[in-house]
């Protein structure tokens, strides 16, 4: 019988693993509350048109605080571009903004003119069905409703409201292996996690079904009792595989498991006895028959001689030898030898060399005891009951267990309520060591470790504003870099008072960066931004793409993270996402790029000079994922650069997608570039495509799986292309320059998807200074990504909280 | 019969209550109990969502009245012609823009059972409706073990596609508990096999179980009092999310409760216990497909969901020589060759869907088929992939509703008639009145 427990394996080997088929979509940086319509041609007055001018110059140099008057400034853009729909009574959504007159109205209605300003930002409104605003008209009604409620100077913070975050699965498996110390990814069997604003973690988003419920109260029970062995369900004996006897002297490994020893040396292992008393050792051996004598295998515990056997079967036909053994609780080491090596070069064949094998070990605990018992539970049973009391042993293992599960101090009325599981176990007879697994599922499946709680006094008073007490900011800062709980420093300086000081916060950041749990963030935050989980659902055309498969697959995903992972170890400027010149390959990868000299499965650091390919955007997995299965698609990967690098998305299609008037004759001819030029032609398309389509062409020497490529259907690449701003590129050297100019748009890009990701909530209109703030403290540090996470950590939406002042 | 084929555990696990004793000839009920079991008639209720719009002129029938010759998607479903209706000229009004700019493929999964409005958000305050099936299962779910199954093939948000500024729990839901909770789907054959039947450890005892359920209730009452007292220290949209968890917890201890209330001894009907996600799509779906029937067969639930794939979903159908994405064929440009190959995609799905119906027409009750004592809808929130238009909605029915339907038929309405008025009428033939249910103007006409 295996042990489940023989083999632990490394704390954090396989932590990566977990639920990597999550979700992920395409976000916008700022989220629609409410959607202004403009479907028809508003009206076109002279005199609005002449005012809206004036508003944009007063724009330009946007006073702090002092915003134009309304007639001046907003009242004529919203006339031009938004009334037309947005009038009573049958205002578009409800929304009618011809009842605003001045500015002491439009103060009247905070809310409803942040939302206008989202949807102008995010470009949803007006439709693109509509006349559109210039970029210059757009900041400028956005710049005025800043203005108007002081939002632009910054000094009335508003740190927002994050809703009551459940674990995620990733979170749930990784809590799981540092709470319990058991790696053994239950949430794999969970629902997915819906994702919003880009991201798993949004406590709006995570719901909680009945199914999920189901499966928290089957995990609890799963995990409570892989992590504490209660004697009625113990597994009575473990079996050791020679194969893996680290310390072993001499000898080799057999393909089949099991172990040669060929002469002098010695097999030996640690075992871990649970308890004092009589054990029993059964040992599969055989030997290589030479000589007059058997093998004499010897057995010694703790380095003594405890027993001779005589081994004469052969290897053909293994046979048990058992011996008794009394142990003390704790470490043993046992060690199997023989000697009496014999050689005889002259002897016939097969009769030349004595050898002894050892196929297995089997420990028998005493009667009704486990052999041993795993870390986990040494870690969490800390005390033995004291049989005329095992209340008090008790309550410190649940105090204990609850502090680290709740993520806080407990009360020692909530520990006494989870001791009485001990005394429910005995009353139906069974252990003490049951009543604790209890006692650990009933906190398992409790709301205050299911959820990251931050209680409030005055939870609806969004007045209310609070700095986060230590253990708060902790789990916070735990969650957003290592998707787990938080480890015991952070909790001794939570305890202490001292992690909301600046210099401790920042030096914890830094060591929490170089831990290997910070692993999380390649996995859970670059997958979801860069979305390379997608990687694990495309399905690129067998045909056209033959030598994409799965272990290509997987090598693009790790070529991302690694790189990702080396920005984050390193301590890199964020800028080397943009064109870093090196990255990580493995021979698979290496071919695929047509890169020479990479030899082996191994992954290494590969530099990259005069190579075409340098940052995430010319890596295979994000190539990839931005193309259709048969081709690529430079929509898609234009869309891409603006949301995930450049914080510009591009509004959404029109709600019917127009037909384009050549499809009447049938389909269009053509290149795909010269399609898609086409489609620009039409001017509600063009709009929004000569924003997206450059950036895509540009990255056209990639197909659909990353390969670089001079041609497309017998026609040459063109890769040139021109940005609405006027900035011409050929290739995609000359397009990654461009975008490496960009640094503020790309680290305000990197800072909101990471504040969203460190917050669980989207961003809203107050955030922005915060961003701004966070850029501009990363760019006096050469953007190093530490500075950017230390920003992050310091900023008020990380550190403070306000009562919800939303209705439902 | 005096040994259980399955562990006693694992068959109280996917016990259904007295009251809900199945009409299956495999199941066998114990003797204590056999007395008991009513003569009632389950009826079964499920709701088949295709994703991106279906080629609607190989979908259509020529002509109203009795089904003749079928059109090429419909085609797999020769055999069981006579318990379909074909519906023409349904339509979910609210998964239309009115004003909300893109995002069709969220609006038209949101809507599709809810027949509401979705609000356009990418997470905070995400809302919907209810939806047809949870409104039955809050009303009548509690007569089985399972007040519904949600299936579907896709993760949620997995395919990144998740429409533009729409959560993307609206495009991977069809089931929504209320307004602001959609309800999780199971993609795994394997895990949904393990829910209703149990992982099947044959050696636990009585005694062991019996322990394990003291245990389980007294662990469920423990998180209940600490969740209450919570309560007051949050806002309210921490309360939703603590509702949630009160709702999940309740549930379980209803079915706890349940299972002490009867016993009952069921052999599986065939098959063997599915071992994870198939890598080929058409096997994933069977089997999916597999569990459904046997969770009605089992009695253990009478409503469900199944989501062949999420809206929007880009899926390379290579098995029937369609490698490209299925969502970049459906904007097809009126391409016929596109729509050819958006044709062979919806055709594949509906012999996945045939494969389902026949299995549910083999199957015996007291009285003629399990199909024809049930009400399937298949359909889609979007008619033409390219326009993404939501009237004139691919509708079918399959199933007689226990004889409340008239089956065999291609009836058209006009055009604009809210899809929810169909579900009011099956809601009714479920035993569960609902005055109005999204954007419903009444009954739907012309069932009988």
């Amino acid at each position: 019988m295996k042990s489940r427990y023989s083999t632990p394996r490394p704390r954090f080997a396989a932590h990566a693993g977990a639920a990597r088929t999550s979700a992920l979509l395409l976000t916008l940086a700022l989220p629609a509350g409410l959607i202004l319509y403009a479907a028809a041609a508003p009206a076109h007055r002279p005199s609005a048109r002449k005012s809206a001018a004036k508003a944009v110059k007063s724009a330009k140099v946007p006073k702090p605080a002092a915003a134009a008057p309304f007639s001046a400034s907003m009242g004529p853009l919203i006339q031009k571009y938004c009334i037309g729909c947005h009038t009573a009574p049958n205002a578009a959504a409800g929304l009618a903004l011809d009842s605003f007159k001045d500015s002491a109205g439009v103060l009247k209605e905070q809310e409803l003119w942040q939302r206008v300003q989202k949807n102008v930002d995010s470009r949803h409104m007006p439709p693109a069905s509509a006349p559109q605003p210039t970029d210059l008209e757009r900041h400028a009604m956005s710049a005025w409703i800043d203005q108007m409620f002081k939002v632009a100077s910054c000094d009335l913070r508003d740190p927002g409201r994050v809703t009551i975050r459940r674990l995620n699965r990733q979170e749930y498996n990784n809590t799981v292996r540092d709470l319990c110390g058991v790696d053994i990814h239950p949430a794999d069997k969970f629902p997915s996690d819906d994702v919003g604003y880009g991201f798993d973690n949004i406590g709006d988003v995570l719901s909680l079904s009945p199914l999920l419920m189901e499966k928290y109260l089957a995990a609890a029970e799963l995990v409570a009792r892989a992590a504490v062995i209660a004697p009625e369900d113990s597994a009575l004996a473990v079996t050791y595989d020679p194969a893996k006897f680290a310390d072993s002297i001499g000898g080799t490994v057999l393909p089949t498991g099991g172990r040669q020893q060929t002469g002098d040396g010695e097999m030996s292992f640690q075992m871990e006895a649970a308890r004092d008393g009589d054990y029993n050792f059964s040992i599969s051996a055989a030997q290589d028959e030479a000589g007059p004598d058997p093998a004499h295998m010897i057995v010694r515990i703790d380095g003594e001689q405890i027993m001779k056997f005589d081994v004469r079967n052969r290897v053909r036909n293994p046979r048990a030898y058992t011996l008794p053994v009394r142990l003390k609780a704790g470490t043993h080491k046992v060690g199997i030898a023989y000697d009496n090596d014999f050689f005889d070069q002259n002897a016939p064949a097969g009769k030349r060399d004595r050898n002894l094998y050892v196929f297995s070990v089997e420990a028998h605990g005493p009667p009704g005891l486990p052999v041993t018992l795993p870390a986990s539970h040494r870690r969490i049973v800390f005390v033995q009951p004291d049989p005329s009391a095992p209340d008090v042993a008790a309550r410190k293992i649940m105090g204990e267990f609850a502090r680290r599960a709740y993520r806080r101090p407990v009360t020692p009325a909530e520990v006494q309520r989870l001791v009485s599981y001990v005394g429910l176990a005995r009353k139906q007879g069974e252990s003490f060591e049951r009543g604790i697994q209890l006692g650990m599922e009933a906190v398992l499946v409790n709301p205050n470790f299911l959820f990251r709680m931050e209680l409030d006094s005055h939870p609806n008073d969004p007045g209310s504003h609070r700095v986060l007490g230590g253990y708060e900011l902790a789990t916070r800062l735990s969650y957003f870099l290592w998707s787990s709980m938080p480890d015991d420093e952070l909790f001794r300086l939570a305890a202490n008072g001292t992690l909301k000081d600046p210099a401790v916060l920042a030096a914890q950041v830094k060591r929490m960066l170089k831990d290997p749990r910070a692993h999380s963030l390649a996995d859970n935050f670059a997958g979801q931004w860069l979305q390379l989980r997608n990687l694990a659902t495309v399905s690129p055309d067998r045909a056209r793409f033959p030598d994409f498969d799965d272990t290509l697959r997987a090598a693009m995903k790790s070529e991302t993270e690694m790189f990702f992972e080396a920005i984050v170890q390193e301590d890199r400027s964020i800028l080397d996402f943009i064109d870093g010149k090196f990255t990580y390959l493995n021979e698979p990868l290496a071919r695929h790029y047509g890169i020479e000299g990479v030899t082996g499965e191994k992954f290494r650091r590969v530099v990259l000079t005069g190579s075409q390919r340098s940052g995430i955007l010319t890596q295979a997995s994000v190539l990839t994922v931005t193309s259709n299965p048969t081709r690529t698609s430079p929509v898609k990967r234009g869309k891409w650069v603006l949301e995930q690098m450049l914080a510009d998305p591009p509004p959404p299609p029109p709600p019917n997608v127009p037909t384009l008037p050549d499809d009447k004759k049938g389909p269009v001819e053509g290149t795909l570039r010269h399609r898609l030029e086409e489609h620009r032609k039409n001017p509600i398309c063009a709009s929004c495509h000569m924003r997206m389509d450059p950036l895509g062409f540009g990255l056209e020497n990639f197909d659909a799986v990353g390969r670089w490529r001079t041609q497309d259907g017998g026609s040459d690449i063109d890769s040139s292309g021109v940005l609405p701003s006027g900035q011409s590129f050929k290739g995609p050297g000359e397009l990654k320059q461009i975008l490496r100019t960009k640094k503020t748009q790309f680290a305000t890009c990197l800072a909101q998807k990471l504040l969203t990701y460190g917050l669980g909530r989207g961003l809203e209109s107050y955030d922005k200074c915060v961003i701004a703030d966070v850029v501009k403290t990363t760019a006096r540090s050469d953007y190093r990504f530490s500075a950017l996470i230390t920003a992050i950590v310091e900023s008020d939406p990380f550190r403070k909280r306000r009562g919800d002042g939303g209705t439902l | 019969m005096t040994e259980p084929k399955i562990a006693r555990r694992t068959f109280l696990r996917g016990a259904g209550t007295v009251m809900a004793l199945p009409l299956l000839e495999a199941m066998v009920p114990l003797t204590a109990l056999a007395q008991s079991v009513k003569k009632e008639k389950p009826l079964r209720m499920a709701f088949f969502f295709v994703p991106n719009g279906i080629h609607m002129p190989a979908w259509t029938p020529e002509a109203d009245g009795t089904l003749t010759k079928l059109p090429s998607i419909l085609e797999p479903l020769e055999k069981v012609k006579s318990s379909l209706t074909v519906m023409t000229g349904l339509t979910q009004h609210n998964a239309f823009a009115l004003g909300d700019g893109g995002g069709d493929h969220a609006r038209s999964t949101a809507a599709f059972l809810t027949g509401c409005h979705p609000r356009k958000t990418d997470g905070a305050d995400i809302k919907a409706g209810i939806s047809a099936d949870q409104l039955a299962a809050q009303r009548i779910g509690s007569r089985t073990r399972f007040p519904s199954l949600e299936l579907g093939c896709e993760r949620g948000g997995q395919n990144g596609n998740c429409d533009s500024g729409y959560s993307c729990a609206y495009s991977s839901n069809i089931a929504w508990r209320a307004e602001n909770q959609p309800v999780a789907k199971e993609i795994d054959p394997r895990l949904v096999f393990e829910r209703l039947f149990g992982t099947g450890d044959e050696r636990e005892s009585v005694e062991t179980r019996h322990k394990r359920e003291t245990y389980q209730q007294s662990i469920l009452d423990f998180v209940l009092e600490d969740a209450s007292k919570l309560k007051r220290q949050l806002g309210v949209h921490d309360q939703t999310k603590l509702d949630e968890y009160f709702t999940g917890v309740r549930e379980i201890e209803q079915r706890l409760t349940s299972l002490e209330r009867g016993q009952l001894v069921s052999k599986l009907p065939g098959g063997t216990k599915p071992t994870g996600v198939p890598s080929d799509f058409g096997e994933h779906l069977r089997l999916l497909e597999d569990m459904l029937l046997l969770a009605f067969q089992t009695d253990q639930t009478r409503i469900a969901t199944f989501m062949i794939a999420n809206d929007g979903s880009n899926r390379a159908y290579n098995a029937i020589g369609v490698p490209e994405g299925h969502h970049d064929m459906s904007h097809h440009g009126h391409d016929p060759v596109k729509q050819e190959k958006v044709r062979q995609i919806n055709r594949f799905h509906m012999t996945q869907f045939a494969y389902f119906l026949e299995k549910m027409q083999g199957i015996k009750e007291l009285d003629g088929t399990m199909l024809d004592n049930s009400m399937i809808v298949y359909g889609a929130g979007i008619s033409d992939g390219d326009r993404h238009n939501h009237d004139d909605l691919p509708v079918l029915l399959a199933g007689r509703g226990g004889g409340a339907i008239k089956a065999g038929r291609h009836v058209t309405y006009p055009n604009n008639t809210p899809m929810t008025n169909l579900f009011l009428s099956m809601l009714d033939r479920m035993g569960v009145h609902a005055e109005t249910l999204g954007d419903s103007t009444g009954r739907l006409q012309q069932l009988i």
